[in-house]
């Protein structure tokens, strides 16, 4: 599931191949050959996670991403220090989990977005980040992020969403209750750099974090219902996710069972080729809107 | 008797032989649902307690006492539950001191600042207190399935407070409409902010207050701590909580089903305490991990001082009705009575 905004960094692999072939002397002299190998493939493999997003078949993306994601580690294991690679093992990660594992076994789903984390960790701090997000004060943070440049915001946004999404599925730990904050912190700064990288995919995150709460915890719906606004200009209400942590999170927050009901049913309807470059995130959000409408009854 | 009159009292016979039993088999097969409310979110330790809980009774109960729980406040907080109770809309929800206090407002007397000196002290004065409690709760329509708590409350400050000096120079927060709170911040003559507890945050953040007060748990789950540097290590309170269902709801009940949702509601509760007191603990150390500095109290805060200052919470809360004179010398007697004599009801509490 890779970012497709014009402003993003680590996407422009395709632009960069070419003159990429020229320095391979250069390379050759500071590379093994295993990492000339693993940068030189690095077109091929965009391609084919461009081949994944545009995938309509829900089982045919599920049997094939545990292998590409063992690729990538694979691919990693020669070539540890590559940050794009590092991002694509994150996003596989999290988008495998968030995809088909969450809904049928949160400990394993919660697992994988642990490892998800320690990729997009590392890619954080190749990117000029050094801290452990878990164990620093929110100032020491701040001040940490306030010296990175949009060229950290793949890096940033994905660090925090890993950790977002594991704990979510940690509620009952104390430790990961903890992390809310500097989650949230590591994700204002995508916010700050680039708000539009990965379809306004921080707004998507503060939308949940303000929408998925009582008030009396924290939750703020106006500021919610703003950034899922700003979210789907941004990715000119193409991509289903929007509305459907929208309902999830929000409308089952505000006990609204008309409105998760009707946006749910919406999603499902929505045309297959709403948004041909990410077909197989549309999906999975018709899949789940499925799977929400089943709770239905249970949470109203 | 006429022929007439023998017809009817047969007819009436036989329909008492027939209803009856129907009867009976009509309420041992009825389903009841129980709309459950609570402010915890979903997936955290005390809402897979509650599901537990739910899911014991159905067992148990073949199917006929099923549970509906409302996580995360999604039903409002707790004056809004406690409304949707009277109403109908909702049958029960797990309530803290806040919630309580509209119930049954002696019960927080077990919440008094700085009365206690230890949690065996509180489970001791509670187990005397709890019929009496009980029975306020049921005269107040409500009746009371399982005690519980959150815990024990710190003060959480941008900068240190070690004294009465400290808090009196701080910009502390109190929450709004807490009766309780009040009358102990009046008794200090402290001036705190009242703000909403959904202001906190911001509030912190902008600096219009420093201090706040929150058992660690509380403290981590509203993030609170990200806003502070220090934690004074002197328990101020035990903030006490319960599950509760309408009387309405509970008198409907057949009895097997009464029994049923009394003792896995028992159950829960000692559940729930257990599970408050290990993740109180357990947040006290992580909140230390993230670098939130525990500062001890200097003598007035845990001296005969701050003690002074809680009786004169205690007689302004007995001047405006929240919590009778009776009860609190009671409460006071029991903790003489823990303290000074037997080593064995030390010793049993200790278990």
């Amino acid at each position: 599931m890779r970012p497709r905004t014009d402003q993003q960094q680590f996407t422009t692999r395709k632009a960069v191949a070419l003159p990429g072939l020229l320095l391979v002397v250069t390379l050759l002299s500071a590379c093994s050959m295993g990492q000339v190998v693993v940068r030189s493939s690095a077109a091929i493999l965009d391609s084919g996670i461009d081949a994944m997003n545009r995938e309509t078949d829900l089982r045919l993306a599920r049997d094939a991403m545990p292998a590409n994601i063992k690729l990538l580690e694979g691919m990693l294991i020669e070539d540890p220090g590559n940050t794009e690679l590092r991002l694509y093992a994150a996003q596989g990660f999290y988008g495998y989990s968030y995809g088909f594992i969450e809904g049928e076994d949160r400990a394993r789903a919660a697992h994988l977005y642990r490892r998800c984390y320690s990729h997009a960790l590392k890619a954080l701090a190749q990117s000029g980040m050094q801290l452990d997000p878990e164990h620093t004060s929110a100032e020491q943070l701040d001040a940490a992020i306030g010296r990175l440049d949009r060229g950290a915001v793949p890096a940033l946004f994905w660090t925090a969403s890993c950790l977002g999404k594991w704990i979510d599925l940690n509620r009952d730990n104390v430790r990961s209750i903890a992390g809310v904050s500097n989650a949230a912190t590591l994700m204002q700064g995508v916010l700050d750099l680039d708000e539009t990288y990965y379809h306004g995919g921080a707004h998507m995150f503060f939308g949940v974090f303000y929408g998925g709460r009582a008030p009396m915890l924290g939750g703020d719906f106006a500021r919610a219902e703003k950034h899922f606004r700003r979210a789907a200009q941004i990715n000119e209400q193409k991509l289903l996710l929007v509305d459907l942590l929208k309902a999830e999170y929000m409308y089952r927050q505000q006990l609204d069972r008309t409105a998760f009901h009707d946006t749910l049913v919406k999603i499902q309807s929505a045309p297959d080729d709403l948004y041909p470059e990410m077909a197989l995130v549309n999906a999975i959000a018709r899949q789940k809107a499925a799977e929400l409408l089943t709770h239905e009854g249970d949470w109203f | 008797m006429n022929r007439f009159c023998l017809n009817r009292l047969l007819v009436l016979l036989s329909f008492l032989l027939v209803a009856v039993p129907g009867h009976g088999q009509a309420a041992a097969s009825k389903t009841y649902e129980l709309k459950f409310a609570t402010l915890a979110p979903a997936g955290t330790t005390w809402v897979n307690l509650l599901e537990e809980w739910a899911d014991n009774v159905k067992q148990q109960s073949n199917g006929r006492l099923v549970f509906k729980i409302y996580p995360g406040g999604v039903q409002g907080d707790e004056p809004d539950v406690l409304k949707k109770i009277r109403f109908g809309q909702l049958h029960g929800g797990a309530f803290t001191g806040y919630g309580i206090g509209r119930i049954f407002s002696p019960a927080r007397v077990l919440e008094l600042p700085f009365l206690f000196e230890n949690i065996n002290e509180i489970d001791y004065v509670r187990e005397q207190l709890m019929p009496g409690i009980e029975q306020g709760y049921r005269d107040n329509g409500y009746e009371m399935l399982g005690w519980m708590e959150v815990g024990y409350v710190y003060f959480f400050s941008k900068e240190p407070i070690r004294s009465l000096a400290d808090l009196n120079s701080a910009r502390l927060w109190y929450w709004q409409g807490d009766p309780l709170g009040k009358a102990f911040f009046d008794a200090s003559g402290l001036s705190p902010v009242p703000l909403s507890i959904i202001d906190v945050y911001t509030s912190l953040s902008t600096g219009m207050i420093d201090t706040v007060y929150a058992p660690p748990l509380g403290a981590l789950a509203l993030q609170w701590f990200s806003r502070t540097k220090y934690i004074t290590n002197v328990p101020m309170a035990n903030g006490i909580g319960s599950l509760v269902v309408s009387r309405r709801f509970f008198q409907g009940l057949p009895q097997d089903l009464q029994l049923l949702l009394k003792r896995t509601g028992r159950e829960t509760g000692e559940k729930l305490v257990a599970a408050t007191r290990h993740d109180n603990k357990e947040g006290l150390t992580v909140l230390q991990e993230h670098g939130l500095v525990l500062v001890e109290g200097d003598a007035d805060l845990v001296g005969d001082e701050i003690k002074a200052i809680s009786d004169k919470a205690g007689r302004t809360l007995v001047d405006n009705g929240y919590i009778p004179a009776a009860l609190i010398e009671r409460v006071r007697e029991l903790i003489r009575q823990y303290r000074s004599t037997d080593e064995t009801i030390k010793q049993n509490a200790d278990g």
